[in-house]
């Protein structure tokens, strides 16, 4: 149960990156665009799912050294262009020449913001567990 | 002392008027810190509570003891182990490690999404972002 929580959390955090990319790569790059709502959001829902199906290059049955969990993520990073890109010009999101740049660029910020909102979550994790482990001592010297 | 369904949790209740009280810190020991493990270094046995150890890690399917300053070798496997110190304040922290939460100095968090728990010796180890939760369990958080 607590898996299938996991995973859900980063499919909802994973889709409102990838939204929150296109309205910027949309803002910045084609404002006078029109998307056709159905059929888009039914897309971004499969490349969430692409996107959380290649977190298996993580896997491993022994513990990440530091090294091999950076290896692991420009692997990932490859990977996620690799199906993406495809895919994204086959939906029309992109046609040609720079648009492919701008295209890979935000794939490759998604990925950095969801690594960043991770290390957010981890850090107030971090924070609820020091404070406990100084209210223990605290609780120990009186 | 009451004796309950399988189906209920176990629990030990201490209600006293002073945690400090020497009864108490008996009751605290019987239940983790005295109990022992053995140590190995240069064939020599050592035995060693689990209050002193400060995490134990499998490396190369050999079996290790960290304490503050010394390293023992093990014979427990590491599943072994963790059961052993149920109940303690040792706790899988990663796929080869059991680690004593008492030990933390403090954690910090990593890109990776795992934390650093450095350790009052001035050691520092991984924290798997799965196991975070059994930490967090144990300190109340």
């Amino acid at each position: 149960m607590k898996n299938i929580m996991l995973w859900a959390r980063r499919y909802v955090t994973i889709y409102g990156i990838i939204m929150l990319c296109t309205f910027f790569m949309c803002l910045l790059f084609n404002p006078t665009s029109e998307l056709p709502v159905v059929s888009y959001f039914g897309r971004i829902m499969v490349f969430t799912l692409l996107s959380l199906l290649s977190m298996v290059v993580y896997y491993s049955r022994d513990e990440l050294t530091p090294k091999g969990w950076w290896l692991r993520t420009a692997l990932h990073a490859l990977l996620l262009e690799t199906m993406l890109l495809p895919l994204a010009h086959r939906w029309g999101f992109w046609h040609s020449g720079p648009d492919i740049i701008i295209y890979a660029a935000f794939i490759l910020l998604a990925k950095a913001l969801w690594h960043l909102v991770d290390y957010g979550i981890s850090a107030r994790t971090a924070a609820q567990i020091n404070q406990r482990i100084r209210e223990n001592r605290l609780e120990k010297r009186n | 002392m009451e004796q309950i369904d399988r189906e209920r949790e176990e629990e030990l209740i201490v209600r006293c008027h002073d945690p400090g009280a020497a009864w108490v810190q008996g009751v605290q020991e019987a239940v983790s810190g005295q109990q022992t493990v053995c140590g190995w270094r240069e064939d020599e046995m050592h035995r060693l509570k689990l209050s002193e150890i400060f995490y134990f890690e499998v490396v190369d399917e050999r079996a290790f003891v960290y304490t503050q300053a010394d390293v023992f070798e093990a014979k427990e496997k590491l599943y072994e182990f963790e059961r052993l110190c149920a109940g303690s304040a040792l706790f899988r922290c990663s796929k080869s490690m059991i680690l004593n939460a008492d030990r933390i100095d403090y954690v910090r968090p990593s890109l990776s999404g795992r934390f650093e728990a450095v350790l009052s010796n001035g050691e520092k180890v991984i924290v798997s972002r799965k196991y975070v939760a059994e930490l967090k369990r144990m300190l109340g958080v």
